[in-house]
């Protein structure tokens, strides 16, 4: 049970008592609410806590001692009701004070509060008792307060009194108090000047034109939301007609490095004769060609900023091969994928590396060419690499087959490329490992290399 | 703080109520005190000039505890009644009804206050019976005494609280012992300027726990009797009984008392009866003799010009023990300037014999010993005479 008291209730109770020159008595009015507490905590899903708040508004003081009650402490109830008339309703408790003595109730006190509680009805009846303790010489007065609660447990009589407000408030925040006024004169004046700051709903006039802005504002935010997804949309279809536009122009320049190696090629070749390895390989790697030229695929966004990182390698590409001088390495590394997944970057720039030649003999298809992936020697063993490339895709375990294999693709590569152009030898090494490299947009990865 | 300061302070119109009580207040059985007042305080504004004082604390003795009790005037008002704070009795409650001088109370009536003091004891009385009622061995106790007409009417019980570490319920009870203090006479007092109030022995039963396996008796005399039965050590008690009731017990100590009392009015009387018989024997040689208590008697005799006196002193437990004689020369000094003096503790005596023969015989006795005494009186005195 907790209980307040408004500060000027308390001081009008002081005052009162302080001026009469004997004991002074007089009741309490108020009221008794209930609150009701739950609290949720990790030890428990939820407990509730009822507290009964007693709020003192008032007091009433009686004029004399014995006023309703005889030498006995028997209370007359007439006279007790002639004292209180309509507000005998109100009353939560009564007080006493008396000075210099214990901060205990007294036998008469205990008497007249068992009789109280049953004539008003009220179970919870307090007795506020206040006592005046003054030093011998008259330096110092202390006024004592404590509040009981004498019907309740023996051991649990005394409930703290808390004025709101009365105590250091430099430290803690001025404290609106939830105990009403109830004087008929502030009800008055706050009822005459009350609409100027209040609607006729009750609400303060403020909170109203706050919440007009509030509203505003909100609209606002709404409407610029759908302004900036329109022109989010209108970007995302800009950026898709780039993209079209940009590999078109890489196909354009492909196909033009490819003619012209193509003629070149063809030169070379009449004093070589062209293995027919090519073509299978043209064959057998179509998934990794496809892998290769993902950078377009309906599967990826057109915001994916792989894609232009790819336009540009594939621009590159078409560089390296236009250019006589070999491909730097940054053009033929592999996509980053995991070994042994089902895009396994196979030796692919191998097969540009090869799709010089090969791509005499597969003119038609220009796209392949640079991800041909030279496959096997001449003994046949092209066939091995093309399962040992199925299995890398599909089987993991096969995974360090692959990379031996690649190796040894690798070295028979680098014969190759020794023969068919003039290929770094660092690259091939690099491919053999299938790492990934970073790519840049000019294809110069040589930095980047860790080998 | 004494009485009268007390009522010094008080304000004037509470002051007949406060000196019944200072002056006259005995409540209860232990009634050698008067009830003590202390801690006078005011209830008016400290401008009101005093004196003005009409709150004090009460100490009222009961079945050997202090009662604080705080009695609450007020001065502006002092025809009302006062209010009463129990100390540490929370719980006592009397009930208004059973207080008469509350209900109808008269601030003019001087003796007012003193009756409602009274009234409320007597509810306490009962408030601490109605506790007895937690240990059914000591309300078996209270009840079987209660029924004794002997000691159910005086009787306090204090009812103490229950040891809060372990429990236990602990009573003390007071009860007065019905022993007919009357004959003895008055002379036994110590100083008769003080009036030593009522003679009152008071037997205290402690019972420290609820089984009455610990129980501590002792007995309380007022300080005539005390002194009339020859001081504290005189009197011992029995202990308690283990297993004993106080209704058993309770007599057998009144018994003790009594047979003592009456063994020293017994003694009075025969030294009374000693005495007399030796005035009448030696008639004109008595020089002085207690009339009060009978306890010294000194003769001057003279036996073939030699003149002596005879001192004879009558213990307290005569006639059982033996009265001394001293012989005391008139005319001789010891060496260090006191007159020569033979006590004479071995005389044929029997505490059977009556005054008149003790008398008899003590005169037939008087001769040898003075022979004796004599002779060595002239030993001394020749001795004496060659050291001059």
């Amino acid at each position: 049970m907790a209980a307040s008291i408004s500060g000027y209730t308390f001081s009008s109770v002081c005052y009162h008592s302080a001026n009469s020159n004997s004991d002074h008595e007089g009741f309490l009015l108020g009221e008794v609410r209930q609150e009701e507490t739950v609290s949720i905590s990790d030890t428990q899903i939820s407990s509730a806590e009822l507290l009964q708040v007693v709020e003192i508004h008032n007091h009433d003081p009686c004029a004399q001692l014995f006023s309703f009650y005889d030498y006995a402490g028997k209370i007359n109830e007439e006279t007790l009701n002639s004292i209180l008339k309509d507000r005998r309703k109100n009353v939560i408790g009564w007080y006493r004070f008396r000075r210099n003595t214990q901060q205990q109730m007294s036998f008469r006190e205990q008497i007249i509060h068992k009789q109280l509680t049953q004539l008003l009805g009220v179970p919870d009846l307090v007795f506020l008792l206040f006592s005046f303790i003054s030093t011998a010489n008259s330096s110092t007065h202390a006024l004592e307060y404590v509040l009981f609660r004498p019907n309740s447990s023996r051991y649990n009589q005394r409930i703290t009194l808390t004025i709101p407000n009365l105590g250091n408030t430099s430290q803690q925040e001025y404290k609106v108090s939830s105990v009403p006024n109830t004087s008929l004169n502030y009800t008055q004046v706050i009822k005459e000047h009350g609409a100027e700051f209040f609607d006729k709903d009750g609400v303060m006039k403020d909170i109203r034109t706050i919440f007009q802005v509030y509203s505003a504002l909100q609209d606002k935010v709404q409407a610029v939301c759908g302004e900036v997804e329109q022109s989010e949309r209108v970007k995302e279809k800009n950026q898709e007609d780039v993209n079209k536009l940009k590999q078109q122009i890489a196909l354009r320049k492909r196909k033009t490095a490819e003619e012209e190696r193509m003629l070149r090629e063809a030169q070379n070749a009449d004093s070589h004769s062209t293995p027919e390895e090519n073509t299978e390989p043209s064959e057998a790697s179509p998934l990794s060609r496809i892998t290769f030229h993902t950078p377009s695929a309906p599967e990826r966004p057109s915001t994916s900023p792989n894609p232009p990182s790819y336009a540009d390698l594939l621009s590159q590409d078409d560089s390296l091969l236009s250019s006589s001088s070999p491909p730097t390495s940054a053009a033929l590394l592999p996509r980053p994928q995991a070994v042994g997944s089902p895009g396994h970057p196979t030796p692919s720039p191998l097969g540009m590396g090869l799709g010089l030649g090969l791509g005499l003999g597969a003119g038609s298809n220009p796209v392949t060419t640079p991800s041909t992936p030279y496959l096997g020697n001449g003994d046949g063993s092209s066939s091995d690499s093309l399962d040992r490339q199925a299995a890398g895709q599909e089987d993991d375990e096969d995974d360090d087959d692959d990379e031996e294999d690649e190796d040894e693709d690798s070295s028979e590569y680098e014969n190759l490329v020794s023969e068919a152009a003039h290929l770094p030898m660092v690259s091939a090494s690099v491919l053999a490992q299938g790492r990934p490299a970073a790519l840049s947009p000019d294809g110069d990865a040589r930095g980047s290399q860790t080998t | 703080m004494s009485p009268e300061v007390a009522l010094n302070r008080i304000s004037p119109e509470l002051r007949p109520l406060l000196c019944s009580v200072v002056r006259n207040g005995r409540v209860g059985l232990d009634s050698t005190n008067c009830l003590r007042v202390t801690d006078l305080k005011t209830g008016c504004t400290s401008l009101t000039p005093g004196p003005c004082c009409d709150r004090f604390k009460l100490h009222i003795p009961y079945a050997g505890e202090t009662l604080k009790w705080d009695i609450i005037f007020n001065a502006q008002y002092p025809e009302l009644p006062p209010d009463f704070i129990f100390g540490e009795d929370a719980e006592f409650l009397p009930e208004p009804t059973e207080l008469p001088h509350l209900v109808q109370w008269d601030a003019g009536n001087p003796e007012c206050l003193l009756q409602l003091v009274k009234e409320l004891i007597q509810q306490y009385h009962h408030y601490q019976c109605q506790r007895l009622r937690e240990s059914s061995r000591l309300l078996f106790e209270y009840d079987s005494l209660l029924e004794d007409p002997n000691y159910g009417r005086n009787m306090e019980i204090y009812a103490g609280r229950k040891n809060s570490w372990t429990g236990e319920f602990s009573a003390r009870f007071l009860l007065k012992l019905p022993v007919d203090f009357s004959n003895i006479p008055v002379y036994l007092l110590k100083d008769t300027a003080l009036d030593p109030g009522e003679d009152v022995a008071l037997l205290s039963v402690s019972f420290e726990d609820a089984e009455a396996t610990q129980v501590f008796p002792k007995l309380y005399l007022s300080p005539s009797i005390e002194h009339a039965l020859g001081g504290s050590s005189a009197l011992h008690i029995p202990a308690f009984p283990s297993g004993g009731c106080l209704i058993d017990y309770v007599p057998q100590v009144c018994q003790l008392l009594t047979n003592k009392v009456q063994y020293v009015i017994q003694g009075y009387h025969k030294r009374r009866e000693y005495i007399a018989a030796f005035l009448s024997h030696f008639g004109m040689g008595v020089v002085e003799y207690d009339a009060e208590g009978f306890t010294k008697l000194t003769l001057l005799l003279m036996w073939k010009d030699f003149c002596f006196l005879v001192h004879v002193d009558l213990p307290l437990y005569f006639p059982r023990d033996q009265p001394t004689l001293t012989f005391q020369s008139v005319y001789h000094f010891t060496n260090s300037g006191q007159l020569y003096s033979q006590v004479q503790k071995s005389y044929p005596y029997s505490p059977r014999w009556d005054g008149n023969e003790m008398a008899k015989r003590a005169k037939r006795q008087l001769r040898p010993e003075l022979f004796a005494f004599c002779m060595a009186k002239v030993n001394n005195c020749c001795k004496y005479l060659q050291k001059m």
